[in-house]
């Protein structure tokens, strides 16, 4: 076997040398044929002190000017969101666009679209960690904050819209003094409190076990004596022994474990509001793997607008490459063929079934007063997403952009479709009604994303965006190590 | 915790073949009380140490059984025993209906349970290390590395800083860290 003194990867310098294809070494295989790896998740020739550097560079300086220009916009979305919710109590759900018969509207819809968004950040780092998939150690610290984040946003909205918010604790089982008058635990609703809690608590936990040893290292660069005591606490003073190693490792495992089947309960369990309902359109036993398979694809296409921003303005590009992007791409393509194919099933198991309710349910969505919304809806998320099948679209970080920005248009419309156009029809001609929304259901839901940026923001400001234990771990020790080998060092086997 | 008074040998090493290799000629010579810190794991660290897989699973299986019997117990009581509702004529212990908070009770308790003990394991199932705050190893950085405490039944200075030599490791030097501070010196300390 050939023996490369020179790593291949030690040249690679940015995403122009990469190709997205395997690196053929000639010769260097064994019985003398061509040897096949992989292009390097690092690129630029970083030393292991130079990930510390770049990663942890946006946490120890002062922001820039354009942190501070997307911080105010991001904080100018969150007063929206206050000024809403101080109307909405003061005033009441009359400000909002719910009606008889559309008693759901924009906040389950929110609701639902957050709680989407929040999967592809468990994905990536718990599936794509069981699946060995080295690319995700590039993105899984933002995507799964960018989960966190987005639970937090899809909270609030099953709250607000129980009308008396003061009374949301009543939804939690405990001994109370009202009898004690319980939960009913045959409800999808009480089903959904534990789900959700459950959710949040355990990607709380996977992210921070996942920042244990990067708080560290800041710990190690801090110079402030403060600073450094608040990372040590912070980090449980990690010292990076293997001791420890053997029991984190494992318990990462367990937790990947764990947050792989709940990622897919979560949604399924949202979809449960609907699908245990007796409502044609919503009443099917498709609903829990197209919602989850939906909340995937959705998840993924906030991932790559994010990534964007980091790899422009936080200067990413060494970390997450085109290689990461284009594979970002083609699981968008994947789930987006996924879910066009579930909204077909719907459409011939409504005319399969015979019943003349499922029946109109489904034409009066193509066809009818909402038509327009399922327009948007299929072109973004079915039709749009086909142009991935081109590499020199997957490779295009603005064809990417545009197109991640279209699906989560896309995705808000199915929710909304799947929750207006379903209601807006009653039983009797005479319950018939419209749905629009008002002014204060536009404010909740720039509101939210006001809320979501600014946590974005402001973890991107004081945490490492990037795993860089993981990162370290995937990059080649020839090129990453402090100083180069020496001739007379131990001796080592040849 | 780390005792507040550690005492050993450090040595480092620049990439983790090294590191594993070195692992297994400590592991051979004998020492017990040994470690290696790392930016981040190295597979088959725990062989080359000389140690046994993680207890971990374990604690998740016996806590995910806790979170099965309490979403059981809890729904049963309530809707079985101390607050039964007829809901058009169905049987009051419908377990269908009790699936999803069962699972979620599971993770809830395993996924928590596991990565809280295993932070305390880290802690607890080790030996004394160096104090973070006053010994710089570079290990969190890019360095690997070795870490033989003076609490080693084969303790003895002069041998210990001989043998780390002897693995090929760079800074090799003597840590005694006593009353809150650290003294750095060479073979006799």
């Amino acid at each position: 076997m050939t023996r490369h003194n020179v790593s291949p990867y030690a040249t690679v310098m940015d995403d122009s040398q990469l190709t997205g294809r395997p690196i053929v070494l000639a010769g260097a295989g064994p019985y003398g044929g061509d040897l096949e790896i992989d292009e390097p998740l690092v690129t630029g020739g970083k030393k292991w002190t130079d990930v510390d550097r770049d990663i942890c560079m946006h946490a120890e300086q002062f922001p820039t000017k354009k942190w501070w220009i997307a911080f105010s916009v991001a904080l100018t979305g969150l007063g929206v969101l206050v000024f809403a919710l101080i109307t909405l109590f003061y005033s009441g759900m009359g400000i909002l666009g719910v009606n008889h018969p559309v008693g759901w509207g924009s906040f389950i819809i929110n609701f639902v679209f957050w709680i989407g968004i929040g999967h592809a950040g468990t994905l990536i780092s718990a599936v794509l960690f069981l699946f060995r998939q080295q690319w995700r150690t590039g993105i899984n610290r933002a995507a799964e904050a960018m989960t966190l984040f987005a639970v937090a946003c899809a909270g609030i909205f099953p709250v607000i819209h129980l009308g008396r918010p003061w009374f949301a604790y009543w939804l939690v089982p405990y001994p109370n003094a009202r009898g004690p008058l319980w939960v009913n635990f045959n409800s999808p609703l009480a089903w959904d409190i534990f789900a959700i809690s459950t959710y949040g608590l355990v990607s709380l936990v996977f992210w921070y076990i996942g920042l244990l040893p990067d708080l560290a290292t800041m710990r190690d660069r801090a110079t402030h004596p403060w600073r450094k005591a608040i990372y040590n606490a912070m980090s449980f003073g990690w010292n990076g022994s293997s001791r420890a190693w053997r029991h984190y490792e494992s318990a990462y495992m367990v937790l990947a474990a764990l947050a792989t089947p709940l990622v897919f309960s979560v949604h399924t369990i949202v979809s449960f509001d609907f699908a245990t309902s007796v409502m044609p359109g919503w009443h099917t036993t498709i609903f829990p793997p197209y919602f989850v398979i939906g909340a995937i694809f959705s998840g993924f296409a906030m991932v790559i607008t994010l990534m964007t921003f980091m790899r422009g303005y936080f200067g990413m590009k060494n970390y997450i490459t085109l290689n990461h992007m284009e594979s970002m791409a083609k699981i968008l393509m994947l789930t987006g063929m996924l879910v066009g194919f579930a909204y077909s099933t719907e459409f011939f198991m409504a005319w399969y079934s015979g019943s003349e309710w499922e029946g109109f349910v489904f034409k009066n969505r193509a066809f009818g007063p909402y038509g327009w919304a399922y327009a948007i809806m299929f072109t973004c998320n079915a039709i749009i997403p086909q142009v991935f099948w081109f590499k020199s679209m997957r490779r295009n970080t603005l064809v990417l952009f545009i197109v991640s920005i279209l699906v989560n248009v896309g995705m808000w419309f199915e929710r909304y479709v799947i929750v207006v156009t379903s209601l807006h029809r009653d039983f009797l001609p005479s319950s018939w009604g419209m749905y629009a929304l008002t002014a204060w259901d536009y404010a909740f839901l720039i509101g939210s994303f006001g809320l979501f940026f600014t946590l974005f923001l402001l973890f991107v400001r004081f945490l490492p965006v990037v795993a860089i234990s993981e990162v370290k771990g995937v990059m080649d020790p020839k090129v990453a190590r402090s100083i180069p080998p020496r001739a007379s060092a131990a001796p080592q086997e040849a | 915790m780390v005792p507040l008074s550690t005492k050993g040998v450090l040595g480092h090493f620049y990439e983790p073949a090294d590191a594993l290799a070195a692992a297994a000629k400590v592991r051979d010579a004998g020492w017990t009380h040994f470690d290696f810190l790392t930016p981040f794991p190295i597979h088959g660290m725990e062989d080359a140490m000389g140690q046994k897989r993680s207890w971990i699973p374990y604690v998740t299986a016996i806590l995910a059984i806790c979170g099965i019997a309490f979403a059981q117990g809890l729904q049963n009581y309530v809707m079985v025993y101390d607050w039964p509702m007829n809901f058009g004529g169905k049987p009051f212990a419908s377990w269908p209906a009790f699936v999803p908070i069962t699972f979620e009770a599971m993770v809830f308790w395993a996924a928590l349970g596991s990565a809280f003990v295993a932070i305390i394991a880290g802690k607890k199932d080790t030996v004394p290390q160096p104090p973070t705050m006053l010994v710089t190893t570079g290990a969190t950085v890019d360095k690997f590395v070795l870490w033989i405490s003076a609490t080693d039944p084969k303790w003895n200075a002069a041998e210990a800083e001989t043998f780390v030599r002897s693995l090929g490791a760079d800074g090799v030097r003597v840590v005694d860290v006593s009353e809150g501070r650290a003294h750095e010196g060479g073979a006799h300390a």
